[in-house]
């Protein structure tokens, strides 16, 4: 009976306060909602990645259809490698970028969100060259589908990674982001540390191993 | 509001534009391509209808309607507005179909979309029926039958139970821990607006050159890369419901983790909260290898790739190990949420504490756990590696402890209880009967000569339909009776619902029972025609089917005249502790005035003076709150 009072005069006090908005949540976690969510986030990401790594496991190891070079076709592995180190680079840049918010430093946080997307782009441009020189098609045979598969996965989180970057960098020439607020920065520095990590195991998968 | 003005303003109109103007787009990207490399024919609709209408022409709709202004005005770096909350909650039934960021006003949403999809999946099976009631070929060919039965499981899976249990929570779980909403409303608000998408293609699979996709739910390669174009709107449509699907259940997780009520620690949570923060860690982590395996085939069929051609060094069976290790744990998905249901009714309606509640959030765990080592038990007589059988099938009937304690704490919960046989306690009893039956065929089919056996027969139709319908379904209709009241603000009809109840469990029974007889005895599931001997049975079967299907009528008009013309609901109707049942019914549109303190477990019945969670003194929020007193920004971004 005191829950039924509690709710009618629940009722009654939101006709007069209807338009004073919700009450403030209580925070039950020392983690943060939008951290804590792209951490899910690159958890299903992670597990996508892993389907494309089990159909690699199962065409090279399980169908035992062997691994490039396949007709005296190679994969360029020199070119990949210095792609790969332009992609780690633009980690470090993007670190940069956040200390640079939380410091206050405009000019480090405008100048590393450029570099770090200006990075991003020259490996996406310098794949799709390689794309272009390779020689075969994603039709040829099942490796090279799984080669263009993971790669193209790869690059289509790079895309997502640079829209990511690009909102972030035009919103901090826009002065938003403070030393106090910055989570606009940081969640897509997490998902770019993500990208690049995954490259990494991309990279050595396909390329090297 | 001028038209222009309408083609502009989020909504309908603009949704048909979007709509258009993308499919213009894409069906121009693909003939552009084709022109500019000389491919004959030049308008390839195969491609045109894949590119511009399954792959770009929702993005157009999501756009129209509304779901991305936010974010656009955001990322285009322009001052921040402040928040007027016009696009949360419903004041007039409009709301409910505009974009709108509230979890009560997106979970009737969920409920009412996925109910469509339910009926439509269940004419289907109405039509099977009656292609079935005696041998030979009655009303639909042999290839319409393959589509109807695959779009039947497609609607129910993917559009119908995983969404509605999503429905259900989105209503539910906010009001439980004591938060004002979930934690992402605008993507909670997403998830909900591309779930049609999926249900739409599949339903216009039937209207495509060489009829919808009729692979089964299960899409099996290489059979789906070799079919004609309905496939795709099966394989297209399937990422659409899995995003909704991981965007939801990623919203749950971050709303359960950071936005419980003060006092809500995590062995005080009710079970369905538990229920739902197991399962959408299931859905988070699975759900990316359902849209793996659909990708290959979508690349397969489209780019002509070689994933899954064994001449040119494909892998046939990893399509299915990389289907079954989703679609295996996608079971636990359908069914841990009805376990939260169940715990509430049951233990509400017995007037008990829930029997062992830790146990009970263990066992979810502990199947959240081995959900992902059984999935190979699908694939017995698929001919992979023989020495995975064994241990696919110890693990599998290893998954049935943590599921008997669940069962047994049930039983325990109901020992001595003072029982209420309301309709959703009758759904909730029914489920437990029927869910166990279904658990014991499932041991059966875990045993692999037993499985060899009856692979590919009426068993295994049997055996899902009590675990989906017998399980899945009957708690959610438990769920949806349970909380009607708190949603609409109105009763249900006891009678009515009993006599649903009632009708559904015997003819449900009376369907289904009979299909482990003639499965043993060897009759082929998912074939148009059948031999002489099976008529009997069948009969009866299609006969009892029809009977099952016009029960639900009795549901749905009960839920429909009830919400216009039912008896105003109290706020406690069933004297429930957990928090949803201490604010009015329905809730204010905030949900709370302020946040409540949790000071005890959810289940004290029994103890006299025991309460759940408590609001604030009544004394300070009577004085007059000061202007923009709790008006604090939502937590959104």
């Amino acid at each position: 009976m005191e829950s039924a009072s509690i709710a009618a005069g629940h009722a009654a006090h939101d006709q007069e306060h209807e338009h004073h908005g919700p009450p403030e949540a209580n925070v039950s976690s020392r983690v943060e909602a939008q951290f804590l969510g792209m951490l899910l986030f690159i958890v299903s990401e992670l597990m996508l990645f892993g389907a494309f790594f089990t159909a690699y496991f199962f065409i090279r190891v399980v169908a035992e259809s062997g691994w490039f070079p396949i007709d005296g076709q190679d994969l360029p592995v020199a070119i990949a490698a210095v792609n790969s180190g332009i992609l780690l680079s633009s980690s470090l840049t993007m670190h940069w970028a956040l200390e640079g918010a939380r410091r206050g430093n405009r000019r480090a946080l405008q100048v590393g969100l450029l570099t770090t997307f200006g990075l991003g782009l020259t490996f996406l441009t310098i794949q799709v060259n390689e794309y272009v020189h390779l020689g075969f098609p994603i039709s040829e045979n099942a490796q090279t589908s799984v080669f263009y598969g993971l790669t193209g996965l790869h690059g289509a989180h790079v895309v997502v990674g640079l829209t990511l970057l690009g909102m972030a960098t035009t919103r901090a020439f826009r002065g938003h982001y403070s030393p106090e607020q910055h989570r606009g920065v940081e969640v897509p520095g997490i998902y770019w540390h993500f990208v690049d990590i995954m490259w990494i195991f991309v990279f050595s998968t396909l390329y090297i191993l | 509001m001028t038209f222009a003005q309408r083609l502009t303003a989020p909504g309908w109109y603009r949704a048909a534009l979007g709509t258009a103007l993308m499919f213009a787009f894409g069906g121009a990207l693909v003939v552009g391509v084709r022109a500019l490399y000389g491919w004959d024919p030049l308008f390839n609709w195969d491609a045109i209808i894949t590119v511009g209408a399954l792959i770009a022409a929702p993005f157009g709709y999501l756009v129209g309607i509304g779901c991305f202004d936010y974010w656009f005005y955001w990322a285009s770096g322009r001052p921040t507005r402040p928040e007027d909350h016009s696009g949360h909650g419903a004041r007039s039934w409009k709301d409910y179909f505009r974009v709108n960021t509230d979890h009560k006003v997106i979970g009737i949403q969920y409920i009412v979309t996925t109910m469509f999809f339910f009926i439509a999946g269940g004419l289907m099976a109405m039509l099977m029926r009656a292609e079935l009631a005696q041998p030979g070929t009655q009303f639909v060919d042999p290839n319409t039958f393959n589509g109807l039965f695959s779009v039947h499981a497609s609607l129910m899976i993917f559009l119908f139970i995983i969404p509605v249990f999503a429905g259900i929570a989105n209503f539910v779980i906010p009001l439980m821990i004591g938060a004002p909403d979930m934690a992402f409303p605008r993507l909670n608000a997403l998830s909900f607006w591309m779930l049609p998408i999926a249900g739409v293609m599949m339903l216009a699979s039937f209207f495509v050159e060489g009829g919808a996709f009729a692979t089964g739910w299960t899409a099996y390669a290489p059979l789906s890369t070799e079919t004609p174009l309905g496939q795709q709107f099966f394989t297209v449509g399937v990422q659409f419901a899995g995003a909704s699907s991981i965007a939801t259940a990623l919203n749950f997780l971050v709303t359960i983790i950071t936005m419980r009520a003060p006092g809500m620690t995590f062995w005080r949570m009710p079970l369905l909260v538990w229920a739902n923060f197991t399962t959408s860690l299931l859905v988070v982590i699975a759900t990316p290898f359902i849209a793996g395996s659909q990708f290959f085939v979508l690349l397969d069929r489209s780019l002509g790739t070689h994933f899954f051609t064994p001449g040119a060094g494909g892998d046939v069976l990893m399509y299915q190990h990389v289907f079954w290790f989703y679609s295996h744990p996608a079971v636990y998905i359908m069914m841990l949420p009805g376990f939260g249901i169940i715990s509430e009714v049951i233990s509400t309606n017995a007037r008990k504490p829930v029997f062992g509640y830790r146990m009970m959030a263990f066992s979810l765990v502990a199947i959240v756990i081995l959900g992902f080592t059984v999935w190979a038990h699908h694939m017995f007589v698929s001919g992979m590696f023989s020495w995975l059988r064994v241990p696919m099938m110890i693990t599998t009937m290893l998954i049935a402890v943590p599921t008997g304690i669940k069962i047994f704490s049930w039983l325990a919960t109901l020992w001595r209880g003072v029982i209420h046989l309301r309709t959703p306690m009758l759904f909730a009893l029914g489920f437990i009967t029927m869910f166990t039956l279904g658990g014991i065929s499932g041991i059966m089919l875990a045993v692999v000569p037993f499985d060899i056996h009856v692979s590919d027969t009426y068993f295994i139709v049997a055996h899902i339909h009590y675990v989906l319908f017998g399980g899945s379904v009957f708690t959610i209709f438990a769920g949806i009776y349970h909380w009607f009241p708190k949603m609409t603000g109105r009763m249900y009809d006891e009678t009515l619902g009993k006599l649903h109840f009632w009708l559904s469990f015997i003819f449900f029974n009376l369907t289904f029972g009979p299909m482990h007889l003639v499965g043993i005895d060897g009759m082929p599931r998912r074939v148009a025609d059948y031999a002489e001997q099976y008529a009997t049975w069948n009969a009866i079967i299609s006969i009892s089917a029809f009977i099952f299907g016009a029960s639900f009528l009795i549901f749905l008009y009960n839920m429909i005249a009830s919400w216009r013309h039912g008896p105003a609901a109290a706020a406690n109707p069933w004297r429930a502790h957990s928090i949803e049942w201490q604010v009015s019914s329905p809730p204010p549109i905030f949900n709370f005035d302020e946040i409540p303190t949790v000071v005890g477990g959810p289940y004290e019945y029994g103890t006299p003076g025991a309460v759940h969670a408590v609001f604030k003194e009544k004394a300070p929020a009577q004085v007059p709150a000061p202007a923009g007193g709790g008006g604090a920004p939502p937590p959104t971004e």
